[in-house]
């Protein structure tokens, strides 16, 4: 289970998650859609192997300023701070407002009509193929 | 847990002890149970449940890097064996569950073509097969129906055969664009042969798109074996027992096969007597299996008097390039079969310097996760990039340029057979029954260096013939081991070689070997096809010789 996080702890993870994530032309930011909430709760008890990382970067950031502090995670605890970003993008394009906005309805399930004639059966493409014809070298003799 | 319409009895002798419930030993056990042969098989996964499938959840991607991983060191669920790759330029991927590797892979189905049969023969580097293309085909066209292979007859690649099941997957828009870019080269392409139905076929459900299947079809359209061959398999008497992790096979004075001891999932050590014993358990498991059942008569490992069981490893070098267009092609839409594929440079050309060739595959590139990675591994991204380069507005920019526009080709180099390449067991490793675990050594040769290069040329040229705005090359990337073969070499020569033409070990008469550990050669394509249609070819010739079969 996830160490708790606490409002202190979840400021500083917002702060990083908006400086990797900010608000940009129709993108949201981070915290703007919760990833410091609930949601990353549920990150880490998805990924229960980030836990360790993600707990030695967050203490290692808590009441520093989010710039400097995500550099010098970067370059002291690589693994610290790639536990934090995962997590910070993961729960960013779980949410359904980041997905919206990036036009991701998901992996959703689709219909279609497994008999209908392709387009390149009738565009030539297809043929262009087969005039060319056979490419495999055949069992010798 | 043992499923079977006839309960096992202590002590009971069947005819057919099979290891291993992926594609070769489904095959298998279908086969033999419906020739009324008694047959049992131990498989040390579980029957998969397509509802734990991660494939409908929204976190999908996150769980694929880990818990859905290929690899089975990093995945570390407590059915994988680990492996000590320390010496190992790939990483063997594989999957343990009734279906086995298959219940994670992608599908692309793509037999080996007549050159594959006779490398010796046509270029004169390693070996040929005993038998050949044409020989096997009745066996793959008989797969084809019981997979439920959907395609288009008629690729030139390919000598004539008998059309597939179902009609072609919709190629999608990164198919189409894959084409045009290969079309304005005038190379060849065509739309992919996938193991995933159009439409409802033999107990599998036709594919949505959903695009998850590198991860199980929780749409049950992905065709694995515990869908299409075991529910004919058990009815027709075959048992089956999972969480069944075999640590040795048993050989008489005479040094036959008995049978096999295995722990089942409550740890405890049993034994399953047999007539017959069939390894299919991977060019990794298989060869481990061996070497583990050391005995008086065999100090060396059961069936390996040649010294060549785990030797000849070849996983099949891989490279990955990754291509961007303006365009929207809905890239997060399945299937995660291949599109379209090429064989415009399988066959052998020397001007090119090296010998052999590859398939190229097209493929979809994921949710946005995916924009910097590939199948869970983090991939498309500058090593030497700054905090600010890869993240903040660059981020967003990176994302909204990749994220639905993007394809990824696979390129799968034939891998040449080398005796230092191997499988041994490693002296300090064991899996949670406490068995020695598989160590590798292997390097990638020269020939699959220089092919992999000229490969992501002509990849990136139709790319960018094709109006890509980005392009990006992963020269063989290390988790790509998903191909286990060669480790027990067919031939005739019982010197040189472990198993005979039918899959019979040289040395032990009643042994047999039905999976890829078994091929001479590796072509330079998926081989589940050809894997399926040998076990298939070496099944039917049991059951015709069952009467002649010697046995403890
Ligand atoms: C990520 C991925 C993608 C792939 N994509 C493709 C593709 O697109 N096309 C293609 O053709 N191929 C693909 N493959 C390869 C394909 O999965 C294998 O070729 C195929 O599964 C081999 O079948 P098999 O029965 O020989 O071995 P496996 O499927 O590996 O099955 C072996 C079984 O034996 C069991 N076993 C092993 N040791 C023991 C033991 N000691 N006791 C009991 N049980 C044991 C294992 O648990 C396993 O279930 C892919 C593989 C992976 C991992
Ligand atoms: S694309 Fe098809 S096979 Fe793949 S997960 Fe979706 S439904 Fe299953």
């Amino acid at each position: 289970m996830a160490a708790k996080i606490d409002d202190k702890g979840r400021e500083a993870f917002a702060a990083f998650a908006d400086l990797l994530i900010p608000a940009h032309k129709k993108m949201p930011s981070a915290s703007s859609v919760g990833v410091a909430g609930p949601l990353l709760d549920e990150v880490l008890r998805l990924r229960p192997d980030l836990q360790e990382d993600f707990m030695r970067g967050l203490e290692a950031i808590t009441g520093e300023k989010a710039g400097a502090a995500a550099n010098a995670l970067y370059k002291d605890d690589e693994a610290a701070f790639n536990a934090m970003s995962l997590v910070a993008s993961a729960a960013y394009y779980m949410t359904p407002q980041a997905r919206e906005a990036l036009g991701y309805p998901g992996q959703e399930s689709l219909t279609y009509d497994a008999h209908a004639v392709p387009d390149y059966m009738v565009d030539g493409m297809i043929e262009r193929v087969t005039r060319r014809g056979a490419i495999y070298k055949s069992t010798p003799r | 847990m043992a499923t079977g319409s006839r309960p096992a009895k202590r002590d009971e002798v069947v005819d057919v002890l099979i290891i291993g419930a992926g594609p070769s030993g489904s095959v298998a056990a279908k086969h033999l149970a419906q020739a009324g042969m008694s047959v049992v098989t131990l498989e040390q996964g579980h029957m998969p449940d397509r509802n734990d499938f991660p494939g409908r959840k929204p976190e999908w991607e996150l769980v694929t890097q880990k818990q859905w991983h290929p690899n089975p060191n990093f995945r570390d669920r407590p059915r994988d064996y680990p492996i000590n790759t320390d010496e190992s330029d790939v990483h063997p991927l594989m999957f343990a569950g009734v279906g086995g590797s298959a219940t994670i892979y992608a599908g692309h189905w793509t037999p080996f073509l007549p050159s594959d049969f006779r490398v010796r023969s046509l270029d004169g580097v390693a070996d040929d097969w005993p038998f050949s293309y044409e020989e096997l085909l009745p066996d793959l066209e008989t797969v084809e129906r019981e997979v439920g292979v959907s395609g288009l007859p008629g690729n030139p690649a390919y000598p004539p055969k008998m059309s597939y099941p179902t009609p072609p997957l919709p190629i999608g828009k990164v198919g189409r664009k894959a084409a045009e870019c290969l079309d304005k080269m005038g190379w060849h392409w065509w739309p992919g042969t996938n193991a995933i139905p159009s439409l409802p076929y033999n107990g599998l459900n036709a594919c949505v798109r959903r695009g998850t299947c590198m991860s199980g079809c929780p749409e049950g359209a992905k065709s694995t074996t515990d869908i299409t061959y075991w529910p004919h398999a058990l009815k027709a008497g075959a048992r089956l027992v999972t969480g069944a992790r075999v640590r040795e096979i048993e050989v008489d004075d005479r040094g036959l096969a008995t049978g096999a001891i295995y722990i089942d999932e409550h740890g405890r050590e049993r034994r399953q007597k047999a007539h017959t014993v069939i390894v299919c358990a991977n060019g990794v498991g298989t060869p481990r299996l061996l070497l583990l059942s050391k005995s008086k008569h065999f100090p060396d490992g059961l069936a390996n008097s040649s010294g060549l069981v785990g030797k000849r490893l070849m996983m099949h070098p891989f490279s990955a390039v990754m291509a961007t267009f303006d365009e929207d092609l809905e890239s997060w839409r399945g299937p995660f079969g291949q599109n379209i594929a090429s064989f415009e440079f399988y066959e052998t050309d020397e001007k090119r310097g090296f010998v052999r060739g590859a398939k190229w595959g097209a493929m979809p590139a994921g949710g946005p996760l995916g924009a910097t990675s590939f199948v869970g591994t983090k991939v498309f991204t500058d090593p030497n990039a700054k905090v600010e380069d890869m993240w903040g507005p660059h981020f967003h920019d990176m994302v909204d340029r990749r994220f639905g526009h993007t394809m990824v080709w696979g390129i799968i180099g034939e891998d040449l057979p080398e005796e230092s390449n191997e499988v041994l067991l490693d002296d300090n490793l064991v899996d949670t029954d406490g068995i020695p675990a598989p160590k590798l050594k292997y390097k990638v040769s020269d020939n699959s260096e220089k092919m992999l290069k000229f490969h992501e040329d002509r990849v990136l040229e139709a790319m960018q013939a094709g109006g890509a705005i980005e392009t990006s090359v992963v020269h063989q990337m290390a988790d790509t081991g998903w191909h286990l073969l060669g480790t027990c070499l067919m031939g005739d020569d019982p010197k040189k070689s472990v198993v005979n033409r039918w899959g019979q070990t040289h040395d032990v008469p009643n042994l047999f070997v039905f999976d890829g550990s078994t091929f001479p050669t590796s072509g330079g394509l998926n081989p589940t096809a050809t894997i399926m249609s040998v076990a298939l070819r070496q099944t039917r010739h049991m059951i015709a010789e069952r009467r002649n079969q010697e046995a403890a």
